[in-house]
């Protein structure tokens, strides 16, 4: 089955939570990575979606691997059943 | 290599953009946040560029004579009064995407930037193709013809005119919402 535009481009984070877990505010975040502030939260909100370089500055800011911060299937919710 | 002097002087432009950005972001807050109103402003600066074109067309039919200069009068007034505001909002609302060096964008903002350019870009090529499907129609004189100066400078002045600022239209016909702060967010949740 060929996907959907939408289904094709959209790229589920996890930057809210990371963010949320070690206190980081979405300027600090912009500004360690060079990048617009709302720029972050579009890609929080799914409405940008990073170049990998970016996705990989992301994932190395947060120290953990890339796929910890992006997914292309959305994330289980916390306390949702595996 | 970059020269020490160069490297201040960029230094310095970053340092005053930083500050500029970050009194925009204030000025800016809940200003032009929902799309109708930014393709509000948009239109308008697209009636303004499409002023100038009436000018030149006005200058065609009528030049030389004094209607041609009150409408010429007129136009760069409303250019002054109305589109130098006009293209200063719209900058803002764009986050300088199109007035900004490149250097000094992120990658979403260059996305934007070059979608503008693009849009602008067939823009531009189906007002040239207009100009000479209309000039060709208009003047059928061949060697005799006796174009008035006038309309040819105007013709070229709004070509440039809107060579330069329909990207900045485009771009502020297409920018996003902009997002809360992430204080209003928090204020928003509680």
């Amino acid at each position: 089955m060929t996907p959907g535009k939408d289904d094709k481009e959209q790229v589920h984070n996890r930057i809210p939570m990371l963010r949320a877990e070690r206190g980081i505010s979405r300027r600090d975040l912009a500004a360690a990575l060079g990048v617009h502030y709302q720029t972050i939260g579009y890609l929080e909100r799914g409405e940008y979606s990073p170049s990998l370089h970016l996705a990989l500055r992301i994932a190395e800011h947060f120290e953990v691997p890339v796929e910890v911060v992006f997914s292309l299937t959305p994330f289980p919710r916390i306390g949702a059943p595996s | 290599m970059m020269s020490a002097t160069r490297k201040k002087a960029q230094d310095r432009r970053t340092r005053r953009i930083q500050d500029l950005d970050a009194e925009l972001e204030e000025r800016m807050k809940g200003r032009y946040t929902t799309r109708r109103s930014r393709r509000t402003l948009a239109g308008l600066g697209a009636a303004v560029l499409s002023l100038l074109w009436v000018d030149a067309a006005v200058s065609w039919v009528l030049a030389p004579s004094d209607a041609a200069m009150i409408t010429n009068f007129v136009v760069l007034g409303v250019l002054l009064v109305v589109g130098i505001p006009v293209a200063g909002q719209l900058v803002a609302t764009t986050r300088g995407v199109t007035a900004k060096r490149e250097h000094e964008l992120d990658e979403r903002q260059l996305t934007a930037r070059l979608q503008a350019f693009r849009t602008a870009h067939k823009g531009t090529s189906v007002v040239m193709l207009a100009v000479v499907l209309v000039t060709s129609v208009a003047d059928r004189d061949g060697r005799d013809s006796q174009i008035p100066g006038a309309a040819l400078f105007l013709i070229l002045f709004a070509l440039l005119v809107t060579h330069l600022l329909l990207p900045l239209v485009v771009a502020g016909w297409q920018s996003p919402d902009p997002l809360p702060d992430e204080d209003d967010d928090v204020a928003g949740a509680s």
